[in-house]
């Protein structure tokens, strides 16, 4: 009897999970594979097995569940899955729409398995032919052009994607079509459809990626932003921005101490999506090294000088000009640098790590100049 | 997990131990139960541990799980078992452990990897068919099928002259399974709809393949087929791909009829009895993906109009509430306008949009009739148009209380069938039973004066007793 308001009873109604779309990227360097292969049982070959399955999974996990993977080569980052149009060579049937126009024939190599469900056939067939061909276009001087790899692209595409899948799946055209009606809903009342729910996986092999601090560090700020947590699987090396990045967007991070079982690993810790997160305890980062990269010569640094109109961040003092590399304002730095260690106010985030200097001098710190402060 | 195949899983539960194994020898199934009635933790369970060396330990399962999760997973966990998909064992050490068992993670393994040779997922035709259909021509061909049989059930019952004629497409096996599963039933040799029928009018499509498929499942053992081949062939029915063809060479005999019964209900299309081939409908390939069918009808009402206009499948909303009671429905189809003015007293049509309003003389003629207020309530979120779809809830609220006020104002007494568990031997027994029960969800009333409690589903419960009373033993 007391069932009669059923208000509150028939919001939850719809609580079936999001749909999720991970979108994965896959570090393809290599250098750093060919530095695994020997060290560990672990190859390319096994590792995309391994990957193909959690995506299976994945698909698997949802009907309407969507996967996106990037590989992230040395001289560029470039699409596995979908294929984008246009690329794909006219001899080939497959590309990444097939699933959309279902009237289409399809690939005759697709279609032939009937142990295989077909969606997961499509998505596989798609990821070997991206990647043979990826390999095929990379040529030696690219290779011995950079030791390392497109994380900051990779990352860009995959952010763009998810916002473009998210536009599409948001429930209703109108508020496009009519800006009037968008402002009149803006009173609250929005989405009673469950929204995408987004994440984005990078398969890390690769070190040192400082000299891309700059885009991937503007990518975690969009991906915090958007609510879009980055899982980091670190196979090798060791990147203080990869750690970074899942410690600020509430991702996973994980570094293997056997990556031969990556399956086991992808399966346990990184399938769940954020509607499971809810219910589970997932690995975070550990002890995350917030240092950032200079914008000038693209180090880590223990210690830096930041701009204080655009907070770049600098490693020596001396600039050319005295003018902010970034944003063009004048900045003296050299001032910053005479004084005493101890004699150090202590204001700047920047220098979380040096705790220990003792800064007992909270009076005497200019607040105003537009100098940097060494710490 | 979606209300529609909800019904399926509780079907599925149903059956015992040697069914489900043999049902998971096929990959397709495996694949298509994973997908479709597990409880969403319960698949991050499996998959967890599909490609896990060694039982899991239950120590490790809860600190895997926050503490918020622990009733999702009590729910999760029961469903698998009950299901036959994991395995919970005691060693000698009296730790308790998980473990999948092996047909199913082997199945799902293959199913996940492609491996194996069981063609479980349907065998394409590799002729070429001269007269190949496409998929607008399986989505019409699929829509008049299923609207035929649905207004069948209605239109008599409302009186429309026409459904004489619309009744003679419907084939008399579908007729009879229509009787068999309650859903109709022929009064002086004139059909009319019963309360079960009008359940079903009212679910999305999804949802009434589902019902009418379950009743066949019950049927089919007086048929000569097995549950299991029949079971089996249906997952493999919703895995396939829409707008291909495929053999029919390497079907069983069971499976052959079977497709007869299905291109009745226009699940699935053969061009004759004799054709070597088959395509599945939209209604097959959404069997398992129902939030997929959802999705893939918007883009198809997109791309061709025509299809789309007047259908009843796909959850295109076209019903419009107002907080005054006043209803609007943008639709032209007949069948639609006869549902709606079961519970809507209409007054006007238009080309393409009857409007009426929700009164207490149509609700309660509605409730006399056998339909629920929640049946009323669910058609009209299931088919709230898009600009309703933006508030939470769809309708609004006022509306729904009123339409429940009007129904409670006829019946003043809800009964729940279950079962009623009395005379605990000791207060920690009953404190431990009902927490159990409240925690899988079953729980209905209890009285901690008298110690009794009132569960609807008595399956898991008496397993856990069970399990309880064999803890006992061992510890006395």
């Amino acid at each position: 009897m007391n069932a009669i308001d059923g208000t509150d009873r028939h919001i939850k109604t719809e609580n079936a999970p999001p749909p999720s779309l991970l979108a994965i990227v896959l570090d393809t360097n290599p250098h750093a594979w060919a530095e695994i292969s020997s060290t560990t049982a672990l190859s390319l070959t096994s590792t995309i097995s391994a990957l193909l399955v959690f995506i299976n999974a994945h698909l698997a996990s949802g009907n309407a569940n969507e996967v996106v993977v990037i590989a992230s080569h040395t001289h560029k980052a470039a699409w596995l899955y979908p294929t984008p149009k246009g690329t794909a060579p006219s001899h080939h049937n497959s590309n990444g729409d097939i699933e959309m126009n279902g009237t289409q024939p399809t690939a005759p190599s697709v279609r032939d398995n009937p142990n295989k469900y077909r969606p997961f056939a499509v998505v596989e067939a798609a990821i070997t032919e991206n990647l043979e061909r990826l390999f095929a276009s990379t040529s030696p001087t690219h290779l011995s052009s950079t030791p390392t790899t497109q994380i900051g692209g990779a990352l860009s595409l995959a952010l763009s994607h998810i916002a473009k899948a998210t536009l599409l799946s948001s429930p209703h055209e109108d508020t496009t079509t009519n800006p009037l009606s968008s402002l009149a809903d803006s009173e609250g009342t929005h989405t009673a459809l469950p929204p995408l729910a987004s994440r984005i996986l990078i398969l890390s092999v690769s070190g040192d990626l400082a000299n891309q601090y700059i885009p991937v560090m503007n990518s975690i700020f969009a991906a915090q932003r958007k609510k879009i947590p980055i899982d980091i699987l670190k196979l090798a090396g060791d990147a203080v921005l990869l750690q970074q990045a899942s410690d600020a967007t509430g991702g996973v991070y994980m570094k293997p101490e056997r990556p031969e079982g990556i399956l086991q690993y992808l399966m346990m810790a990184f399938l769940p999506d954020a509607t499971a997160r809810r219910s589970l305890y997932v690995p975070i980062a550990e002890g995350v090294d917030f240092r950032a990269a200079c914008f000038c010569h693209r180090k880590v640094v223990d210690v830096g000088f930041v701009c204080s109109i655009c907070l770049s961040i600098f490693c020596s003092p001396d600039l050319q000009d005295n003018l902010c590399l970034t944003c063009g304002s004048y900045l003296s730095l050299r001032s910053a640098q005479t004084p005493a260690p101890a004699l150090i106010p202590r204001k700047k985030k920047k220098k979380k790590r040096l705790g220990g200097a003792d800064s007992t001098t909270p009076g005497s710190t200019p607040a105003g100049g537009a100098t940097p402060m060494h710490s | 997990m979606s209300a529609s195949s909800s019904q399926a899983l509780e079907y599925l539960e149903l059956l015992p131990r040697n069914t489900h194994t043999k049902l998971y020898e096929q990959p397709s199934t495996v694949l298509a139960i994973f997908r479709c009635m597990l409880p969403h933790l319960a698949k991050s369970i499996v998959m967890a541990m599909l490609y896990m060396t060694g039982p899991f330990a239950a120590a490790d399962m809860d600190a895997w799980f926050r503490p918020e999760g622990r009733d999702a997973k009590a729910k999760a966990l029961s469903v698998l078992g009950q299901l036959h998909i994991i395995l919970e064992k005691q060693d000698s050490a009296r730790q308790i452990s998980f473990e999948l068992y092996k047909g199913f993670a082997n199945s799902l393994r293959q199913a996940l990897t492609g491996s194996g040779s069981s063609r479980s997922f349907g065998v394409p035709s590799n002729k070429p068919d001269p007269n190949k259909v496409d998929v607008a021509f399986l989505d019409e061909y699929a829509r008049k099928k299923w609207e035929n049989m649905l207004f069948y059930m209605v239109g008599s019952t409302v009186g429309l002259a026409t459904s004489s004629a619309v009744a003679q497409d419907v084939g008399e096996g579908t007729k009879q399974l229509l009787r068999a599963g309650n859903f109709v039933k022929t009064t002086h040799g004139r059909v009319s709809i019963t309360r079960e029928g009008f359940a079903f009018v009212l679910q999305e499509t999804n949802a009434q393949v589902w019902s009418l498929l379950i009743v066949y499942l019950k049927y089919a053992p007086e048929l000569g087929m097995s549950e299991t081949d029949v079971l089996s062939f249906l997952f493999m029915l919703g895995s396939l791909e829409l707008g291909q063809d495929y053999t029919t060479s390497t079907l069983s005999a069971t499976q052959l009829q079977m497709l007869e019964d299905l291109s009745a209900f226009g699940i699935v299309y053969r061009q004759s009895k004799s054709s070597p081939t088959f395509y599945p409908t939209r209604l097959a390939v959404t069997l398992t993906s129902d939030s997929g069918a959802l999705q893939s009808d918007a883009t198809l009402s997109a791309l061709s109009p025509t299809v789309a206009s007047g259908s009843t499948r796909g959850n295109k909303g076209f019903i419009i509430v107002e907080t005054n009671y006043r209803l609007y429905a943008y639709t032209s189809s007949l069948l639609q306008i006869s549902i709606l003015s079961l519970f809507t007293k209409l007054t006007t049509r238009f080309p393409n949009l009857v409007s009426g309003k929700l009164t207490k003389e149509s609700i309660t003629r509605a409730v006399r009739l056998g339909i629920s207020s929640h049946q009323i309530i669910s058609y009209l979120t299931t088919y709230a148009h898009a600009q309703m779809q933006k508030n939470s809830p769809f309708i609004p609220p006022t509306v729904m209380d009123q339409i429940r006020l009007w129904e409670f104002e006829g019946e003043r007494v809800e009964t729940t069938a279950g079962y009623l568990i009395k005379d605990f031997a000791s207060e920690k027994e009953y404190e431990e039973l009902w927490d159990y029960a409240n925690s899988t969800g079953v729980l209905v009333w209890k009285n901690d004066a008298k110690r009794v409690a009132f569960v609807d589903r008595i399956e898991m419960i008496s397993m856990f007793l069970q399990k309880r009373n064999k803890r006992n033993e061992e510890k006395g």
